[in-house]
This record gives C-alpha cells, structure tokens and sequence, in this order.
C-alpha cells in the first residue's frame, strides 16, 4: 500500500508535461479546432517517438507494455495541455485487440499503432445513449466469407483521421440483455460509410457514422461471432477510466490557472486570492480533484492487477463527472468576466472537462452501478473490502428478494 | 503506486479479526461503556476497567500495540500500514486502540530522547493519556491569539491561565498545554508546548456539557464527546524539562502534531461507519420498496464514492507518513472532506428514516440504538474539533497552493 506514484511513474509524467508544454500551444489547440483532421500529423509522430501509443501494448507487436497506470499518466498530461492528438481513442482501440484479437490481427494492427502510421478508433453508441448491450442495434448479417453491416453509430472520436475502427454490432437478433453481440474491426474507407462531423461543445472530432451494406471479410471479427460483450464491457471500462485521467488532467491545469490568476489579479486593494471566499473555493477544488485522482488510479491500477474494476471504474467516472465540472465552474467564477471571453484559453479546458463528463457514462448511469454492486446482492459491505459482485452496467439480476 | 495490501497484512487482518470476535467480549464492551459514561459523568479512579486491562494485556502480548513505532519506546518497529489494519479492526468495533489524539505522533517527532522513552511506552499501554490544552473561550479558531502564560523562573514556568474544550481532562492522566511563553514576539513565535502530569497542583477542571449528552450513544458512533470541560491553571509550576519541542517553537510543534494526529484509522472509520450502516439497513429493511427507491439508490451510491475518497485520502496520508515525507496540504484536506462526508450521510440517512431517524438510544422503536438520531447530534463536530473545516480550507489554499494573505490595512495617517 502506497498510493503516491512512483519516481519512475513521476518521471514519465514530467517528460510527457514538459514535451506538450514545449510542443502544445494553446494556439495549436484552437487552430485543431478548427481542423477537419483536429490533430497535428507532426505532434503524433512526435508521440510515437516518446512511445506513446505503444505505452501499454504488448512488447511483442513493438510496444513497451507497461501498466495502464503508465498510460493513464500520460493521458492526464495530454488531458493538461488539451492536446488535440486521437491517443484516447487510438488506445482504446488497440487495447482491445491486444486483449481480444487474434495474433493475425494484432500483427497486422498493433505494430502500426506504436509506430504512429495506424490511427484508431471504436464505435458503440447508437441512438440509445446508455453504456447497456440493449444499446447496440446495428446489425451485421453474415453472408459467404463475411459479414455485411448496416446501421448508424454516434459519438465516434476522431473517425476522419482513423485508419480502423472497432464497431460493436449484433450477429445474431438481440436475445436481451448481453448475448448476440460482436466486435468487427471495420477499414474507415470501406465502401459503404459515410461520416457527418458532429458540432460539439469541445469542438472536438466526433462523427456520426453511417454504414450502408458495408462488407467486412470473417477475419476482421475480433473473438467468436455473438459473444463480444465481455471484450467490450471492458474496453468501455478502460475508455471510461482513461477518460477520468484525461479529464483530471485538464481539471487540474484549469483550476491552476484560477489559482494563478486568483494570487495576480486584484480588487478591492487585494490580490483576489487574499479572500477567503475565493481560498475556500480553491481549496475544494484541489480536494475535489485530488479524490478523482485517487478514485481513477485505484480503478486503472486494479485492472493492472487483473482485479475485478468494474465498481471502481464506475466509482471514478460518476466522481469525475461532477467534480471535475464543479471545479471548472468555480475557475470560471474566479476568472469572472474575462472567464467568459473567446480571447482568453481558459474555455478551452472548460468545454473539454463539461463535454467528457457527459461522455462514456453519465454520473446517473455509473451510480446506478455502484448502486446494484452494493444493494443487489445478500451480504454486508464493508468499505475497502470487494463488494459482492462488479456487476454491469445493466441492472444484474437481483438476487435479494 | 500500490492500492493493495501484502499477503502478510491480509493474514494480519484475518488473525485480528479473528481475535476480536474472540476476546472482544461482552464484558469488554461493558467496559468501554463504563469509561464512556466516565467520559460523560464526574471520572473515577480506574476509567479502564479489569476487562479492557485484560483485553490490553493480551494486544500488549501480541505485539499490536504502537505496531510502528521504535522497540526501543516500547513499540514493535514495525510498518505503518500493519497498524493501520489492527486499529481499523478495533476501530469497527467500537474500541479506539490507535495513538491518534494521544500526543505520541508529536512526541515521536519534537520529544527528545528523555521524553521519547519516558512517554511512548506510557501512551502505548495507555498508562499515560493527554488532554489537549489548546483554544481558550476568546481564541477560538485563532489559536495564535491565547493569553495563557507561562512565565520563566529559573528553570521553572509559572502557568496561569483558562483552556476550554479540553476534553477529557477529568480523566487524563496528562495535559499537552500551549502556552504563550513570550509575549514581545509575533503571535506564532511566542507559544510553546508543555506536557506535565493533570495532578499538578493549581489546575482546576470543570464540566461543559455537550448537545448529545443524555442518553449516550452506542459505542463508536459519537463524533464529538458528550463531556468535555474548561480548565484553569492557577501559579502552575513546571520544570523547563516539560517542554515539548523547545521554547517559543510551539507552534510547529503543535501543527505538526495535528497534522500526524490526525492520520490512521480513527477519524476515517468516524467518518465512514455510517455509509456501511445506511447500505446494510437498505437491503435489510423490511419496509417495501426502499431498495428499489432510485432516489434512494442514486444517493446511496453518491455517498458510497465519498465514503472511497475518505478511505483514499487515508490512504495517501498514510504513505506520505511512511515514506517519510511532511504534508503540506493533505492531512488539511482529508480533515475538510472526510467530516463532512460524515455529515452529509448522517443527513442522507435520517432523510430515508424520516420520524424515525429522530429516536436516540433508550428510546422504544429507535432504529439500530438511534445511532443516527445520535450523529445528527454530532457528526458536525468532527468538522469543528481539532482544526475545523472553515481552517483547513484556509490551510489547504494558503499551504498548499500558495495564495496569499489578506493585506492589513494601513494605519490612519496623523
């Protein structure tokens, strides 16, 4: 039990600081925004030099394979600058073939992946935005040597600079809860798909996908035909963790410039930050994050472990979600007016931290699976000790009367 | 990074829950309910009691007492987190084993040799325990602010003067006393730290009574004390060797103190019992549909998070301890979060109980011996006592994140 990092975890998190504080601008952000790709080629083969994309893949297809604590560092630093670089959804992606795919496939995939040529990402969510199996309409019928794919995805991160994308899709006619569900991984220029850019509040790149008779050949289905959902439950529970420390990365950054700002601007003959009305605000706000990172690592820590994670995952994203945008909020009341001007990059982290939040489970959602985790199931609970069962996020089946 | 415990601690943590469901006995319990109805009564000579003594001698025997602290001040020089397991196991049932609120951390870390090895023992086996003499009836908060006095003379002080709030008094063997030792300096620079026996001649203790008095709650679940007093000390003389820390360096000595006092098992199970309770007397109750209740369900779970921030904040306080590191801010903020998850709870659940949540123990139909009606009484205590939560944040902005101090305003021109 030591929950600080380590100096080797300390130290790949002050490189990957100090590389995006020299490569990242806050001008370079904003120009992204304004980008069809939203990324800087030259940034992401800057990345793949430091190793990051191969950070946490398996030595074997070229990357370092270090925890995905390692990873998540990094994510946070990314998260800090709001570097527009398509590292989360890349990672998810081939975090999921490393685990799931075939060795075929992972030498076919991941080698590009840590050499920074094979940008990745992953689809699930369709028009029902709930993280459930029951969400996952879109069909993929087989037909001879392959499987043809007809439906709509949302809410895909970065699909017009990907390579590949994992699609979750129904094999067979959905038989309720989890059962029927596959992963294929799709060519993004496949005939038969066409994208919308969506217009977010992060000014991100999110698309909705749409695949019209889209052919996939057999081998790109990743694990047997109809009996994905275990695979993806824990690539949505990587994404949702990874997605935490990303989010408390630009939650921290945030609220030190409203720390900063706070010690520099003055009214009423004082630094602001000599209230105590603002000291209390910015207190809760380093309370509040440090808890969501203490939350997030102990989730990515457990699946380092191979321990059950699921409540935990949960734990930290419903955390993150509020707390992350309480603090924002409150760097914006600090900020006061000039908070609210385009001219000034402090929005630039508000809109990311309030559009992830509302990204791979909502708060409601997660603690509706705390919630079943510690209710549904016979047996007292003890803080610290595993609770009953790390159920799903659907309802699990109640076994208290 | 490690959020895990070695297989020997888990042994550990099975060996003593096995003991506690072994030699914590009926008879022991009744034990600490005598010293908890001294606690809140006049005192009497043996606030112990032969089981608790027994129960002691058998911790004492086994070597989980004091687990981290040196063999050669009575302790086992073991790890932190070792002790943490066995004071979180008592801590669950109600008995309070931990050095935490015992003046040892402070000693261990500003006593010198002589101190160290006369005291640590003492507080280890509870031979020896300390009042904390601190704010006085006009200081509150301000602790810088107290007129106590302790006067040279020779190589003795003279103290004269009030503290309030030093609970336990009447029972404590000791009292651990900040004093202003010279007036002529900056309010911090002035203070300083003595420890001395309570049986000094010239200290009175009287009784201040708390809202949650009568009837005593069940065991463990009170934040505050029901009893606590005010004390005055009247031409105290006390040698020079009482000092904790040296002359005029109190104030250090008292934050460091506070700071390491404050980290273990105690205040996070305080702050976290409820949340097991709220959960368990969910999916026991008889009383249809509140299981299934989403608003209910919704809010368990909100708690349940805060609750595993309290454990994690415990936990982080913990390894900075072991590796030998001081806190700048953490220990502030565990003590903002943590007492006041405990108070949200407390709230949560007598809003699930409704009427109910109103009955102490004693009363017919009070839900699990009124537990909760008795933290309504005082679970916000723990956000006042031992540095309240309004100056932890103060802590928490100017320690840890460097903002500034209010400007004074300038004196009139004349």
């Amino acid at each position: 039990m030591d929950v600080l990092l380590t100096d080797e975890q300390e130290m790949i998190r002050e490189t990957a600081r100090s590389f995006l504080e020299g490569e990242c601008s806050p001008q370079l952000v904003r120009a992204m925004e304004a980008d069809p790709l939203g990324y800087p080629p030259e940034l992401w083969r800057k990345a793949a030099e430091l190793g990051w994309q191969g950070l946490s893949l398996p030595e074997a297809y070229g990357g370092s394979g270090m925890p995905l604590v390692y990873l998540g560092l990094v994510l946070q630093e990314v998260g800090r600058a709001v570097a527009p670089l398509p590292l989360h959804s890349t990672a998810v992606a081939a975090l999921t073939i490393a685990e799931a795919g075939s060795k075929a496939q992972c030498e076919a995939i991941l080698p590009g992946v840590v050499s920074g040529d094979t940008i990745l990402t992953w689809a699930f969510t369709e028009d029902d935005p709930r993280l459930r199996p029951e969400a996952v309409t879109m069909s993929a019928v087989q037909d001879g040597d392959g499987y043809v794919l007809s439906g709509r995805k949302m809410f895909v991160d970065d699909f017009a600079a990907a390579d590949k994308c994992l699609v979750v899709c129904r094999t067979a006619p959905a038989r309720g809860g989890s059962g029927g569900l596959s992963l294929l991984i799709v060519d993004t220029k496949a005939e038969g798909i066409s994208h919308n850019p969506l217009i977010t509040t992060a000014k991100d790149k999110q698309s909705e996908v749409v695949f019209d008779r889209v052919r996939v050949p057999a081998a790109d289905l990743i694990g047997r035909a109809g009996e994905a959902w275990p695979v993806v439950e824990r690539m949505l529970d990587r994404a949702a963790a990874l997605l935490c420390a990303q989010m408390l990365g630009a939650a921290r950054k945030d609220a030190e410039m409203a720390f900063d700002y706070a010690k520099m601007r003055e009214a009423f003959g004082q630094p602001i930050g000599a209230f105590q009305s603002i000291q209390h605000m910015c207190s809760d706000m380093v309370i509040w994050i440090d808890g969501g990172e203490l939350l997030t690592y102990e989730a990515l820590w457990r699946m380092d472990e191979g321990l059950p994670h699921g409540v935990e995952v949960s734990q930290a994203k419903a955390f993150c979600n509020e707390k992350c945008l309480a603090s924002a909020r409150n760097a914006q009341i600090i900020h006061g007016g000039i908070g609210f001007m385009m001219e000034l990059d402090l929005h630039l982290w508000y809109r990311r931290i309030a559009a992830w939040g509302m990204r791979l489970g909502t708060t409601y959602e997660h603690r509706a699976r705390v919630a079943a985790a510690l209710i549904d199931y016979p047996g007292e609970v003890v803080l610290g000790q595993p609770v009953p069962v790390a159920g799903a996020l659907p309802e699990p089946e109640r076994r208290v009367a | 990074m490690n959020f895990g415990y070695t297989p020997e601690q888990e042994a550990l943590r099975r060996e003593v829950n096995a003991f506690i469901a072994e030699h914590v006995t009926p008879e022991v319990l009744h034990d600490k309910e005598a010293q908890d109805d001294q606690m809140h009564g006049s005192g009497v000579a043996d606030p112990f009691g032969p089981n608790m003594r027994e129960l002691y001698g058998k911790l004492q025997a086994r070597g989980w007492l004091g687990i981290a602290y040196p063999k050669e001040y009575g302790g086992q020089g073991g790890d932190r987190i070792s002790q943490y397991i066995v004071e979180e196991a008592f801590m669950r049932v109600g008995l309070n084993i931990s050095l935490s609120g015992s003046g040892a951390p402070a000693i261990m870390a500003a006593g010198t040799e002589e101190q160290k090895r006369y005291y640590i023992p003492r507080l280890i086996s509870r031979e020896i325990t300390f009042a904390l003499g601190f704010t006085e009836p006009h200081a509150g908060a301000d602790l810088a602010n107290i007129r106590c006095r302790a006067t040279r003379d020779g190589d003795h002080f003279v103290i004269n003067g009030q503290k309030i709030y030093t609970t336990s008094g009447h029972l404590s063997s000791h009292i651990y006393l900040m004093a202003r030792t010279d007036p002529s300096l900056p309010k911090r620079e002035g203070l300083s730290i003595f420890i001395f026996p309570m049986d000094t001649p010239g200290i009175t203790v009287r009784p201040l009574w708390s809202i949650q008095n009568n009837p005593r709650a069940p065991l463990g679940t009170t934040y505050g004390e029901a009893r606590t007093n005010e004390t005055f000390f009247d031409n105290v003389r006390v040698h020079e060797s009482t000092l904790l820390g040296g002359e005029n360096k109190g104030w250090k000595v008292a934050a460091d103190g506070l700071n390491l006092d404050r980290v273990g098992a105690f205040r996070y199970v305080m702050s976290i019992r409820r949340d097991e309770d709220m959960v368990n007397w969910v999916k026991t109750t008889e009383l249809e549909g509140y299981a299934d209740n989403p608003a209910i369900r919704d809010k368990v779970a909100e708690l349940w998070i805060e609750a595993q921030v309290c454990r994690l904040m415990t936990m982080r306080s913990m390894s900075i301890v072991q590796r030998g590191r001081d806190f700048t801010y953490e220990g502030s903020a565990e003590k903002v979060w943590a007492p006041e998850h405990g108070v949200r709870t407390t709230e949560a659940i007598t809003q699930m109980l409704g009427p109910y949540g109103q009955l102490l123990r004693g009363s017919p139909h009070a839900v699990e011996e009124g537990v909760f009606a008795h933290n309504v009484l005082g679970a916000f205590q723990s956000g006042v006592n031992h540095g309240g939560v309004t100056i932890m944040r103060d802590q928490v902005a100017r320690r840890g994140l460097g903002l500034p101090a209010m400007r004074r305003p300038k004196a009139a021109a004349n």
